[in-house]
């Protein structure tokens, strides 16, 4: 028999009942929780792959909140951009002198400016004549006519009155095979037109550009002769700008007659004077003088409010623009917290039956020695890699549906590395919210009670 | 304490040996003491004594018994001891440091380090390997990988499954399974080994090879406490504790 008694013992070792255990102070520091929070990791992991369909079902709501945000996100950014491109292309210098605000947003303002008098050429005149900082101008009508050519027919095709040729250089586009009209042929009203790269796509499919130059195409009744072909503008919105066709203005007056009063709904054939400045610094001084212009000509003075015409720049547009998005960024985000709410209860009803289904487990490690906060820390890890995981999911399948919309539509995809990290990110702090209480009640539970649990 | 301590006790004759290094008040080997303890269980309307002042004395190195029938209060006892539960009233000195008043944290803390504990059901991770069992009072006692390793195959090497180390529970028979949970039990150098019905779960045959591993580790010099109602396992130890009623009816050395 073993003797009990200590006499009978040599002091050979030092004492041995506190050999392995580190000091409380040391046990607490960063590297020694490391340990702890690691086997956390991989016991989160382990759970998660033992229960890969509840894994996934948990994942739902997280995964489409997620993919929401990061679609929407993804495809305005490439509207943005090609929205930045496009205004750009005309860029800061211009402004418009028109009878109505491209943007009305009430019905009083819609009657209001119908009232106001039409934009006349000799308003345009006058501004050329009168603007001296005006270093380009022009006059532009739009229409809408039926297009043939053999039996190629298109009922509504863009068509654009312009002069001067100056109007071309205004509107930023250049040319690909032919010529723009001269200014001759402007002024004498010759049936000529330039058209834009999708008139040559649709109308003479199996010709090039330079084939189709010198043809003769039927706009409204009317024959012109193609005398040059334009660069492709791209689409905007999944609106082509290559399907127009340009003529000289006096020709359009010829052949349409000067339809500025068709309707209130009606703007076709409506003038609009285009002014263009050297540079961006002149902007305002041209639209002073132009302002002056024509208030004169309708005769405002200094106390009328209303101008009578609408000097605008760019600048609406992208104002508008702007306010769209953002009221679309607004609904996402709406959307997206739904959805993550909803997947953060979901992630909470989980972890509340994980932490049941474990109690044993529990049990058995608050037995070996597991604190509450490593009993707290593994469930929260678990809440957290499973939000995680949707988040990435989300983040994956919101760029491959922004890649779907951006084939179908057309725009650059910008794929931006924050809107992921942002996804994940937030899916990750809806898992530490929805595992608190899980996590909590997990880390409380009496080790005897958990013990007998099976 | 330092690597070079571990060391040193790990180059000594077993691993799990303990040194009987008398203190210099004469008292440290007094390993438990318990005084004068009750634990009373609030039922609602009434309140249930299941133990009412307890009070014994065991010495390191001791191998004891407790007995009693069910509802005897040597589970609750058998809680009181491990410190998973702590005691209505009284005091408990466990290993010279009065555990009667700890918290949740502070418990889970002298679990770690003085008490290993050893189940009827061997209560080990269904989803880990025996490896990773026995390195699990390590993890919360902050041992750092390679070093938790190598002491989690010592302790396998102790109970003789070194070579089953990467098998998981359901892979391992009754006895390999209890013998994983003592190399659990035993990883961490505890003050005392806390079996409850160690061979509740296991055959006659299974059950001798088990309290012959017991007896070993006693030899070693480990402080052993097992709960039982069976006689003849009982009748292994060497003091046997009898519990009636929440009561100690009998305290009696018999070797």
């Amino acid at each position: 028999m073993f003797p009990r008694s200590n006499s009978l013992n040599p002091p050979l070792e030092p004492p041995a009942e506190r050999r392995i255990a580190l000091p409380a102070r040391l046990r607490s520091l960063p590297f020694f929780r490391i340990i702890a929070v690691w086997e956390a990791f991989l016991v989160a992991l382990g759970s998660l792959r033992q229960n890969k369909l509840r894994t996934g079902l948990t994942l739902i709501g997280i995964v489409v909140g997620v993919t929401a945000v990061i679609a929407v996100v993804t495809i305005i950014k490439g509207l943005d951009q090609t929205v930045a491109q496009t205004f750009s292309s005309q860029g800061s210098t211009v402004f418009t002198i028109s009878k109505r605000p491209r943007v009305i947003t009430s019905r009083e303002d819609f009657i209001k400016f119908n009232r106001r008098k039409d934009i006349t050429e000799d308003d345009a005149q006058a501004i050329f004549r009168l603007c001296n900082t005006c270093w380009r101008a022009g006059l532009a009508a739009n229409d809408a006519v039926p297009v043939k050519r053999g039996n190629q027919k298109a009922d509504t095709v863009a068509l654009r009155a312009i002069a001067p040729t100056a109007m071309f250089e205004i509107d930023a586009v250049t040319i690909n095979a032919g010529r723009f009209w001269s200014e001759t042929e402007g002024n004498s009203g010759q049936s000529v037109c330039v058209v834009g790269s999708d008139i040559i796509t649709n109308f003479f499919p199996y010709e090039s550009p330079e084939q189709a130059v010198g043809q003769d195409l039927w706009a409204g009744g009317h024959r012109y002769r193609i005398v040059g072909v334009l660069q492709p503008l791209g689409k905007i919105f999944g609106i082509s700008r290559d399907e127009r066709i340009f003529i000289p203005f006096a020709t359009y007056k010829k052949d349409y007659g000067l339809n500025v009063a068709r309707g209130a709904f009606n703007t076709s054939g409506a003038l609009v004077v285009f002014v263009q400045t050297q540079s961006a610094d002149q902007l305002e001084t041209a639209e002073d003088q132009v302002r002056a212009v024509m208030r004169n000509r309708r005769g405002k003075t200094f106390k009328d409010a209303d101008d009578g015409f609408a000097l605008e720049t760019e600048d609406v547009f992208l104002n508008l623009y702007a306010s769209a998005t953002s009221n679309i960024y607004l609904v996402t985000i709406g959307v997206a917290a739904i959805s993550l709410v909803v997947g953060g209860i979901v992630v909470m009803n989980i972890m509340l039956v994980s932490v049941t289904e474990r109690t044993k487990e529990i049990g058995i490690r608050k037995a070996v020695g597991a604190r509450r906060k490593d009993i707290m820390t593994q469930f929260l890890i678990e809440a957290v890699m499973v939000t995680a995981i949707g988040g990435a999911f989300g983040v994956l399948t919101g760029f491959g549906t922004a890649w779907l919309i951006a084939l179908a539509i057309g725009f650059p995809l910008l794929f931006s590395i924050w809107s992921a990290v942002l996804g994940v990110g937030v899916s990750s702090i809806v898992g530490v919210i929805s595992g608190l209480w899980p996590a909590w009640r997990a880390s409380r539970l009496d080790p005897i009670e958990a013990l007998r649990a099976e | 304490m330092t690597e070079a301590t571990v060391a040193t006790s790990q180059e000594s004759a077993g691993v799990f040996a303990k040194s009987k290094l008398p203190s210099s008040d004469g008292k440290a080997d007094v390993l438990i003491g318990m005084q004068n303890i009750w634990k009373t269980y609030d039922m609602g309307a009434e309140k249930v004594h299941a133990l009412h002042g307890v009070s014994f004395e065991v010495h390191r190195g001791e191998y004891v018994a407790i007995t009693g029938p069910s509802g005897s209060g040597k589970s609750t006892l058998m809680n009181l001891i491990g410190c998973l539960d702590t005691p209505s009233q009284g005091d408990y000195w466990l290993n010279g440091k009065n555990v009667s008043e700890m918290d949740d944290d502070e418990l889970a803390r002298i679990r770690n380090q003085e008490v290993g504990f050893v189940f009827q059901t061997f209560n080990l991770l269904a989803r880990a390997t025996a490896l990773h069992n026995v390195e699990l009072p390590l993890i919360y006692g902050g041992i750092p990988g390679g070093k938790r390793r190598e002491m989690a195959k010592q302790a396998l090497t102790e109970v003789d499954l070194v070579d089953r180390m990467m098998h998981r529970p359901n892979e391992l028979s009754g006895g390999q399974r209890q013998r994983v949970a003592i190399a659990r039990a035993l990883v961490n150098h505890p003050s005392i080994l806390l079996a409850d019905e160690p061979t509740g779960a296991l055959d006659t045959h299974t059950s001798y090879d088990i309290m012959n591993l017991f007896e070993k580790l006693h030899e070693e010099g480990n402080t052993i406490i097992l709960v039982t109602h069976e006689h003849d396992i009982a009748a292994r130890a060497h003091r046997v504790i009898s519990i009636r009623d929440g009561l100690i009816e009998k305290d009696e050395q018999i070797r």
